[in-house]
C-alpha cells in the first residue's frame, strides 16, 4: 500500500503555484506539507484527494493512477479548510449523513462523541457550535469509520492543548494501525518526528 | 442503497425546512407577484382571465429561478460538497436526491397554492386542475436544468445574473406549452398534446439532468 506523487503542478491564472512535486508515502508513514500562506498547500490536498486535476504530473495509488481508480476515494479521510459540516444539522445528525454518505454503519456513537467531549452538546445544531467544537466535529466524522489515507488541511486550527493533544493520539493510534497521512500546517506543532514537504523548495 | 438515499433526502429536506426563509421565499414570491397583478390591471375579470396563463408561469419560474442558484452554493460553502463528491453512492444519485428535496421543499408549496391565486385571476374549475397538472409536470423541469447550471457555477463566487442567463432559454419551452395549455382549455380544445409534450420534456430531464449537474458539479469545483 502506497501513494506516489509524481512531477505534480498546477498553475492559477497562468501562474505557476507549484511545479515538480514528488513524494513517496507508505504505511504507517505521516507526510507534513509546510509552506507560507498562498503558496498551494491547500490546493496540492485537493489534488492528491482527486477532486481537483494537476496541470501537469500524477498520482498513483498502488501504482494505478487515481484518475482510473474510482475505489481509491473510498480509502481516504479528507478534511479541508470548510469542517463539511452542516449548520443546520445537529452533531449527531452530521456524523449520520457523513457516514451514510460514505456507506458506513455506526455502532458505537456514544463512546465517539464521548472521546471528542461532544456529549454534551449531540442534540445541538451546528451553527451554535465554536469554532474548536466544529473542529472536533470534523474529527468525529474521521474516527466514525476507518480509511487508510488522512489528508487534512490545518487540522489543529481552532484547537484548544486538549484537543491538539487529542489530534496527536488520534494521528498516532492511526498510523500505528497501518494507516496513511498527509498533513498541511503553518505551526510546529505536530510532531517533527514525521517527514516533511516544504512547498516552494520541493524537497523531501 | 436505497436505504441511504432515503437517509440522506431526509437530512436534504430537514436542513431546507430548519432554514424558513429558504423554502418561504420562493412561495412568498409566487403569492406576492400574482396579487400584485388584480390589483395594477383592475377588476376587468375578462382581461385577468386572458392574462391569468402568462402571470402564473413567468411568476412561477421567476420563483423557481431565485431559489435555484442556493442548491449547491451552501454545501461549496460549508464543505460538505466535498463529501458528496467523496461519497460512497454515485454522485448522480446523491444530486437527484438534491434535486429532489428542493422540488419538494421550493415548488411543492407553491403548487398548492396556486389554486388559490387561480380565483384570484378568474381561472375557471378546469383551468384549475389543468395549471396544477401543467404546474407538477413543469416545475420539476425548471429545478433539473436550473441544477446543471447550478452546479456549474458552483466554483463562481460573484455570479450575479450569470445563472439565469445560462438556464432561461431552456425555460423557454415549458413556459410556452404551460400558458398554451391554459389558453387551450378556456377555448375548449384537447390537452392531451401540451401534457404529453410537458411529460416527454420532463422524463428527458429527468434521465439526464442528474447525470449533466454531477459533471457539471466536477468541473465547477475544479477551479
Amino acid at each position: 500500500m502506497k501513494l506516489i506523487a509524481e512531477n505534480i503542478g498546477y498553475e492559477r491564472n497562468f501562474q505557476n503555484l507549484f511545479a515538480n512535486v514528488n513524494f513517496e508515502l507508505k504505511k504507517k508513514e505521516c507526510i507534513i506539507i509546510r509552506g507560507a500562506n498562498g503558496c498551494g498547500k491547500s490546493t496540492l490536498l485537493r489534488i492528491l484527494a482527486g477532486l481537483i486535476r494537476p496541470i501537469t504530473g500524477n498520482i498513483f495509488w498502488n501504482d494505478k493512477s487515481i484518475i482510473e481508480d474510482k475505489d481509491y476515494q473510498h480509502e481516504i479521510h479528507y478534511l479541508g479548510h470548510q469542517n463539511g459540516v452542516k449548520p443546520y444539522l445537529t452533531v449527531e445528525e452530521n456524523i449520520h449523513l457523513n457516514s451514510t454518505l460514505a456507506g458506513f454503519k455506526i455502532l458505537n456513537i456514544d463512546t465517539l462523541l464521548q472521546t471528542l467531549n461532544l456529549l454534551s452538546v449531540r442534540n445541538k445544531k451546528s451553527q451554535y457550535l465554536s469554532a474548536g467544537q466544529l473542529r472536533r466535529l470534523a474529527f468525529a466524522k474521521i474516527m466514525a469509520f476507518p480509511r487508510k489515507l488522512w489528508i487534512l488541511d490545518e487540522p489543529t486550527t481552532a484547537l484548544d492543548t486538549e484537543g491538539q493533544r487529542l489530534f496527536d493520539d488520534m494521528l498516532q493510534s492511526h498510523l500505528s494501525h497501518d494507516g496513511m497521512a498527509i498533513i498541511t500546517s503553518h505551526m510546529n506543532e505536530i510532531s517533527d518526528t514525521h517527514k516533511t514537504l516544504i512547498l516552494g523548495d520541493n524537497n523531501v | 442503497m436505497f436505504k441511504s438515499l432515503l437517509i440522506i433526502l431526509h437530512y436534504e429536506i430537514l436542513t431546507t425546512l430548519r432554514q424558513a426563509y429558504s423554502w418561504l421565499t420562493p412561495v412568498l414570491f409566487f403569492i406576492i407577484v400574482v396579487c400584485l397583478f388584480p390589483l395594477a390591471i383592475g377588476p376587468d375579470s375578462t382581461l385577468l382571465n386572458k392574462m391569468a396563463p402568462g402571470i402564473i408561469w413567468v411568476a412561477a419560474l421567476l420563483a423557481v429561478l431565485i431559489s435555484i442558484g442556493n442548491l449547491f452554493k451552501q454545501d461549496a460553502h460549508d464543505g460538505s460538497l466535498d463529501s458528496m463528491l467523496l461519497s460512497q453512492h454515485s454522485l448522480t444519485l446523491l444530486v437527484f436526491c438534491k434535486i429532489l428535496s428542493h422540488w419538494i421543499t421550493h415548488c411543492l408549496p407553491l403548487i398548492l397554492i396556486s389554486p388559490i391565486l387561480g380565483i384570484l385571476l378568474q381561472l375557471n374549475n378546469q383551468q384549475e386542475l389543468t395549471l396544477i397538472i401543467t404546474l407538477f409536470l413543469g416545475t420539476p423541469v425548471f429545478i433539473l436544468l436550473g441544477a446543471i447550471g447550478s452546479g456549474l457555477i458552483v466554483g463562481i463566487r460573484a455570479h450575479g445574473l450569470l445563472l439565469p442567463i445560462l438556464i432561461m432559454p431552456f425555460y423557454i419551452p415549458v413556459l410556452i406549452f404551460g400558458t398554451s395549455s391554459l389558453i387551450a382549455v378556456a377555448q375548449n380544445q384537447p390537452l392531451s398534446a401540451y401534457y404529453a409534450i410537458m411529460g416527454a420534456l420532463l422524463l428527458l430531464s429527468l434521465a439526464f439532468a442528474p447525470l449533466f449537474t454531477a459533471f457539471a458539479l466536477k468541473i465547477g469545483v475544479d477551479q
